[in-house]
C-alpha cells in the first residue's frame, strides 16, 4: 500500500511542479516592474508556507500513529513467537522457519560479522518490512502473517560481493497445517 | 541605506582553479555515467560482469558521483563568492591537488585491488574485507577518500576565516548580526556569502565525522583487536555522507543566485526570510542524516523521529525560499534564455523534484518498505542529476559567454533536452522499480525487475551523449587568460553578451 502511495503522489507532484516551472518559463518574455511581483509574490508565500506546514503536521500526525518500532508490552500481551535471525556473509540463519497466519512473530535480528539488512517479502516480491541486521545490537521486527505461502528474506543492506545471493525461505501455513504454501 | 557590497576582481589563478575543478568534475562525470549504464544493463541481463567486477564500479560509481559533485559545486562556490571575500587561488589549487590525488588512490583501490566496500564502507566491511582480500584495497579507498576531505577542509577553512574576518565573525555570514539586531542593515551579505557560510559549517563538520570513522576503520583493519561500536560509527558514516553529498546542491546554487539575478537584472537579495531560511537549512542539514538510520530499531525513538520531523522540514527553505524565489526573479523579468539561464532554472526543478520522493521515503513507515529498494537512488538521481550536475553544466556554459564570449549553438538545446527527457526517464525506472521493492546494490536481479534496468540504461545512454556533448562543447571554448577585470565590468560585459544573443 505505502508503495503505490509513495509512487502515487510522486508522479502527481512531479507532475505538478513541471507544470508551475513551465508556465512561470513562458511567461519571462515581457518585462514589468519587480515591486508589485515581490509584494503579490510574498503574500502568496504565506500561504503556500502554512500550507506546506499543515500538509507536514498532517502527515506527521497520521504517520507517526503506525510505527513500526517493537513495543515490547504489545508482544507480550500476544504471546508473539520470538525467532532468532543471524545474518552472515551471505547467508541468514533462523531458530525457525515454518510459521503460521495470524501468528504474531516477533524476528530478533542481529548480524554475526557485518551490517545486514533483513528484508521480509511475500509470494509477489514485493517487499513487507524490513530492519538493520548490525554487529553487537539486536533490532526487533513485530510481523502477523495474513496469507500462507512462501516468503523470502533478503539482504537490504550492502554486505559485500555475495550480498545478492544472501537469501532464504521460509514457509507460512494455514493454521492447523492444512495448506501447504501452494495456495 | 544599506551599503553597497566591495566587489573584487576575479584573478586568472582563481580561473585556472575553477576551469580545473570543472575539467576534473566533467571528466569523472562521464566516466562515473558510463558505469552506471554498464551496472543497469548487468542488472537487466543485457551484459555479464563478474559480481566482484560490479561491486567495485559501484562503489567507484557511488564515490565518483559525490567527488564530481562536490568539485563542480566548490567551482561555482568559489567562483562567485571571491567576488566579494578575496580567497587564496593556492588553496582552490591545493584542493584540486589532493583531490586528483584522491581520485586516482580510489580508483587503484576498485580496479587494483579489488576493493567493493561501497562508497559507506560501513564498519566494520572494510576490516572482514581486508581479512578476506589484503588490506591494500581497502587502505588505498579510506586513505584516497581521506586525501579529498582534507582539500575540501583547507578550502573551507579558507572560505571560513576570510568570510569571518570580512563579516566580523562567521555567524555574521548567516545574517546573524542582522537578525540579532546587532547591524542596522536592511539585507544581509550577499547570497554567495550565506550559502557559503552555511557549507562551511556543514561540510566541515561532515568532514571531521568522516575523517574519525575512516580512521577507525583503518585502526580496526591494522590492529583488528580494536573495534568500535558500529552503531556509533554508522552514525558517523551517514553524518559524513549524507552531508557531504546534500552539501553540494548547497554550494552549486550559488550560481543560481548569481546567474538568474543577473539575467533577470533583478537583485536577488538576503532579506530575513532568505536567512532564517538559510540558518534553519544548516541547522537541519546537519540533524537530518538519522533519516538513513530509521531501520536501524536500535536508534533511541527520539532520534528517529528527528530523523522523519526535520527531513520534511527541510524541504521547507528551498520549497518556500530558494525555488519558489526562482520562480518570482524569472517572472515578468524580460529574461531571455539561454543555456547558463535556462539550466539554472531546471536545476531548480530538480532539487524540489528530487526533494518529494525524498520526503516521503523519510517517513518511517514508508522507510519500512523502501529503504534500500532502487526508489533511493530514484530520488537522488534527481537530485543530482537534475539539481546539481545541471548546475554545474550551465555554469560551465555561463562560464564560457562571461569569460569566453562564447554563443550558444542549437545542438546545446538538442543536448539539454535530451538530457532532461531521458534523465526523467533513468530516475522514473529507478523509482518504478522501488515500487516493486526490487533492492538497490544488487549485481544480479530477478527478472520481474530487468525491465526497469534496461529501461533506465537506454535512457542512460541517452543522457551520457548529452553530457558528452555538454563537456566537449566547454572544452572546446574554454578560456581562463581573459585578464582580469573588475567586477563591475565583467557584469557589463555579461549584459552586453546577453543582449547580443538575444
Amino acid at each position: 500500500m505505502y508503495q503505490q502511495l509513495a509512487w502515487i503522489l510522486t508522479v502527481v507532484l512531479v507532475f505538478a511542479l513541471a507544470v508551475v516551472f513551465l508556465t512561470i518559463a513562458r511567461k519571462t518574455a515581457r518585462r514589468v516592474d519587480y515591486q508589485p511581483i515581490q509584494e503579490k509574490g510574498y503574500r502568496i508565500r504565506k500561504y503556500w508556507f502554512i500550507s506546506l506546514v499543515s500538509v507536514m503536521v498532517i502527515a506527521t500526525f497520521f504517520s507517526l500513529r503506525d510505527l513500526p518500532y517493537h513495543d515490547a508490552t504489545a508482544a507480550a500481551a500476544t504471546g508473539a513467537k520470538v525467532v532468532n535471525v543471524e545474518g552472515y556473509q551471505f547467508y541468514w540463519k533462523l531458530s525457525q522457519e515454518e510459521f503460521y497466519v495470524g501468528e504474531p512473530v516477533q524476528f530478533n535480528v542481529t548480524s554475526m560479522d557485518v551490517n545486514h539488512g533483513f528484508g521480509l517479502y511475500d509470494e509477489n516480491m514485493q517487499l513487507l518490512a524490513q530492519t538493520q541486521a548490525m554487529p553487537g545490537y539486536t533490532n526487533v521486527v513485530d510481523f502477523t502473517f495474513t496469507k500462507p505461502g512462501k516468503y523470502q528474506i533478503l539482504c537490504l543492506e550492502y554486505c559485500s560481493v555475495g550480498h545478492h545471493v544472501m537469501v532464504k525461505e521460509i514457509v507460512v501455513k494455514e493454521k492447523g497445517g492444512a495448506s501447504d504454501g501452494q495456495n | 541605506m544599506a551599503k553597497t557590497e566591495t566587489t573584487y576582481p576575479i584573478s586568472r589563478a582563481t580561473k585556472k582553479g575553477v576551469v580545473g575543478h570543472l575539467a576534473v568534475a566533467a571528466t569523472v562525470l562521464i566516466l562515473m555515467m558510463a558505469f552506471g549504464i554498464i551496472m543497469l544493463f548487468n542488472q537487466g541481463g543485457l551484459i555479464t560482469i563478474s559480481p566482484d567486477l560490479f561491486y567495485s564500479i559501484m562503489t567507484v560509481h557511488g564515490i565518483g558521483m559525490v567527488g564530481m559533485a562536490s568539485l563542480g559545486g566548490a567551482a561555482i562556490m568559489w567562483y562567485f563568492l571571491c567576488k566579494y571575500v578575496p580567497l587564496n587561488p593556492k588553496v582552490l589549487m591545493t584542493n584540486l591537488v589532493l583531490s586528483v590525488i584522491g581520485i586516482a588512490m580510489i580508483l587503484i583501490a576498485a580496479f587494483v585491488f579489488k576493493f567493493s566496500d561501497a562508497w559507506t564502507f560501513l564498519y566494520p566491511l572494510p576490516s572482514v574485507s581486508a581479512k578476506q582480500h589484503g588490506m591494500a584495497g581497502a587502505m588505498f579507498f579510506l586513505n584516497g577518500v581521506l586525501f579529498v576531505g582534507v582539500g575540501f577542509l583547507i578550502m573551507y577553512l579558507e572560505i571560513g576565516r576570510k568570510i569571518a574576518k570580512q563579516y566580523g565573525g562567521l555567524m555574521n555570514g548567516l545574517g546573524w548580526d542582522m537578525l540579532f539586531g546587532k547591524s542596522d542593515k536592511h539585507y544581509g551579505p550577499p547570497a554567495a556569502v550565506v550559502a557559503s557560510t552555511m557549507v562551511v559549517i556543514c561540510n566541515s563538520t561532515a568532514i571531521l565525522a568522516g575523517a574519525t570513522v575512516i580512521i577507525m576503520s583503518i585502526i580496526n583493519i591494522l590492529n583488528p583487536s580494536i573495534v568500535f561500536d558500529a552503531l556509533l560509527a554508522k552514525h558517523l558514516t551517514y553524518a559524513f555522507g549524507h552531508i557531504f553529498a546534500n552539501a553540494t546542491i548547497y554550494m552549486a546554487v550559488v550560481g543560481v543566485y548569481e546567474i538568474l539575478a543577473k539575467y533577470a537584472d533583478r537583485p536577488w537579495k538576503a532579506n530575513k526570510v532568505f536567512l532564517i531560511a538559510w540558518n534553519f537549512s544548516t541547522l537541519f542539514t546537519l540533524m537530518i542524516y538519522t533519516h538513513h538510520l530509521l531501520m536501524d530499531f536500535a536508534v533511541p525513538k527520539w532520534m528517529l523521529l528527528i530523523g522523519q520531523i526535520f527531513s520534511y522540514a527541510n524541504g521547507l527553505p528551498v520549497m518556500v525560499v530558494t525555488a519558489y524565489g526562482a520562480l518570482m526573479i524569472v517572472y515578468r523579468s524580460g529574461l531571455r534564455w539561454d543555456m547558463a539561464s535556462g539550466l539554472m532554472f531546471l536545476a531548480m526543478f530538480g532539487w524540489v523534484g528530487g526533494a518529494v520522493p525524498a520526503i516521503i521515503d523519510a517517513t518511517i513507515v514508508v522507510n519500512h518498505v523502501m529503504h534500500n529498494t532502487k526508489w533511493v537512488p530514484g530520488h537522488f538521481h534527481i537530485y543530482m542529476g537534475l539539481g546539481v550536475t545541471i548546475m554545474i553544466i550551465a555554469f560551465m556554459y555561463y562560464y564560457n559567454k562571461v569569460e569566453g564570449n562564447r554563443r550558444d549553438h542549437s545542438w546545446d538545446r538538442i543536448s539539454a533536452a535530451f538530457y532532461t527527457v531521458f534523465f526523467l526517464g533513468l530516475t522514473g525506472s529507478f523509482l518504478y522499480a522501488g515500487k516493486i521493492s526490487a533492492p538497490r546494490r544488487w549485481a544480479v536481479h530477478l527478472p520481474e525487475w530487468m525491465l526497469s534496468d534496461i529501461v533506465g540504461g537506454i535512457s542512460a545512454c541517452f543522457v551520457l551523449a548529452a553530457t558528452i556533448s555538454f563537456t566537449l562543447r566547454f572544452f572546446a571554448n574554454v578560456k581562463y587568460t581573459r585578464t582580469a577585470n573588475t567586477t563591475e565590468e565583467m557584469v557589463h560585459d555579461t549584459t552586453s553578451l546577453m543582449k547580443k544573443s538575444s
